[in-house]
């Protein structure tokens, strides 16, 4: 048994020290990388609580969905906008650390002063293999006593996405900028090798109604159907 | 101690909570506090299934799982307020949103 306390606190101390990484490091996405190393860690320690189940959805939900929708928020935010964390907060950073250590101080107290006793349930290793397992265990227990807040959940995780959707929408009354064309020319007829025998007649006034607010350049002949406005201009101040 | 014993595991989940709350007393970045507040219901999560795992019980994973599937939905919708928020201010910085305030 002796081992098990030895796994124990290995791979809480790991989560413990990373967790602890994760609030003083200055690169967000360092921080990201250190909550991975203590959900796995996590994770690891409800296998040891008999709760397999429940360490794959904390690698699935938490380190596989969340902390990835994270990261991809941290790449779109501008990495010069972030605020340091050593930066000139001094009452505030004292103020959380002594808030925190006045917590843990109770928290002890609590812990080694206090004994729950409680009448044990039928789920031990034997129940739960009589079952078929954890996950058989937990879908038993959850679907016969549960199946009112599963469907509450599934409300709120419809409403979670209805109302991401609507946070995430592009505003309405942004303009979307136009993009800037490069060529404005229309090419009605090629005048050479054209089977046309004539072109019809180019009117600014009909070109216009279908060119829309687009740069319009009369071409005269085709070797001024490669012409762009700049160069127009470059011509004209020559 | 020779046996896991449910003091162990509250310790590490008092340990873990606490960290949290201190990185979102301290910390400034919204993502930041963010990853934080995932940590601490990671936290609560080790002591519910640390309380199942002593007494035989499997209440508490249920209640963890409830608490997975709130986090996943708050996960969500706090990543879109902090898009729309860099959108609109062009910020992550806790100290400059300050609309509610004034």
């Amino acid at each position: 048994m002796a081992a098990e306390v030895l796994v124990f606190n290995l791979l809480s101390g790991i989560a413990i020290v990373s967790a602890a990484a994760m609030i003083m490091m200055r690169n967000p996405v360092h921080s990201a990388i250190a909550l991975v190393i203590t959900f796995v860690n996590v994770a690891a320690v409800f296998i040891m609580l008999r709760a397999e189940f429940l360490a794959v959805v904390q690698i699935i939900v938490y380190t596989g969905a969340i902390l990835v929708l994270i990261l991809f928020v941290l790449m779109l935010v501008n990495p010069d906008e972030l605020p340091d964390f050593h930066g000139a907060r001094p009452m505030q950073q004292i103020f959380g650390f002594g808030l925190g250590i006045i917590l843990l101080a109770e928290i002890a107290v609590a812990i080694l002063t206090r004994t729950v006793v409680a009448e044990p349930g039928p789920w031990t290793e034997d129940g739960m293999a009589a079952v078929g397992g954890n996950v058989q265990a937990i879908g038993q227990v959850l679907y016969s006593g549960y199946v009112l807040p599963i469907q509450a959940t599934a409300l709120v995780l419809l409403a979670a996405t209805i109302g991401a959707l609507f946070l995430g929408r592009p505003d309405e009354d942004e303009e979307p900028t136009p993009s800037r064309r490069t060529v404005a020319t229309i090419s009605l007829a090629h005048t050479r090798g054209s089977d046309q025998d004539e072109i019809p007649a180019l009117s600014s006034a009909n070109i216009k109604h279908e060119a829309g607010d687009r740069d319009l350049i009369m071409a005269r002949d085709a070797d001024e159907f490669t012409s762009t406005p700049e160069d127009d201009q470059k011509g004209q101040q020559e | 101690m020779n046996e896991l014993m449910p003091e162990h595991f509250m310790f590490l989940s008092a340990a873990l909570f606490i960290i949290g709350m201190v990185g979102v007393l301290t910390r400034r970045n919204v993502l930041v506090i963010f990853m934080c507040v995932e940590l601490m219901l990671t936290a609560v999560n080790i002591s519910f299934i640390g309380f199942a795992w002593e007494f035989s019980q499997l209440t508490g994973q249920i209640f963890a799982l409830f608490i997975i599937a709130i986090a996943a939905a708050e996960a969500v919708i706090g990543l879109g307020i902090i898009m729309a928020l860099t959108r609109q201010r062009d910020t992550v910085d806790i100290d400059e949103v300050r609309e509610l305030r004034q």
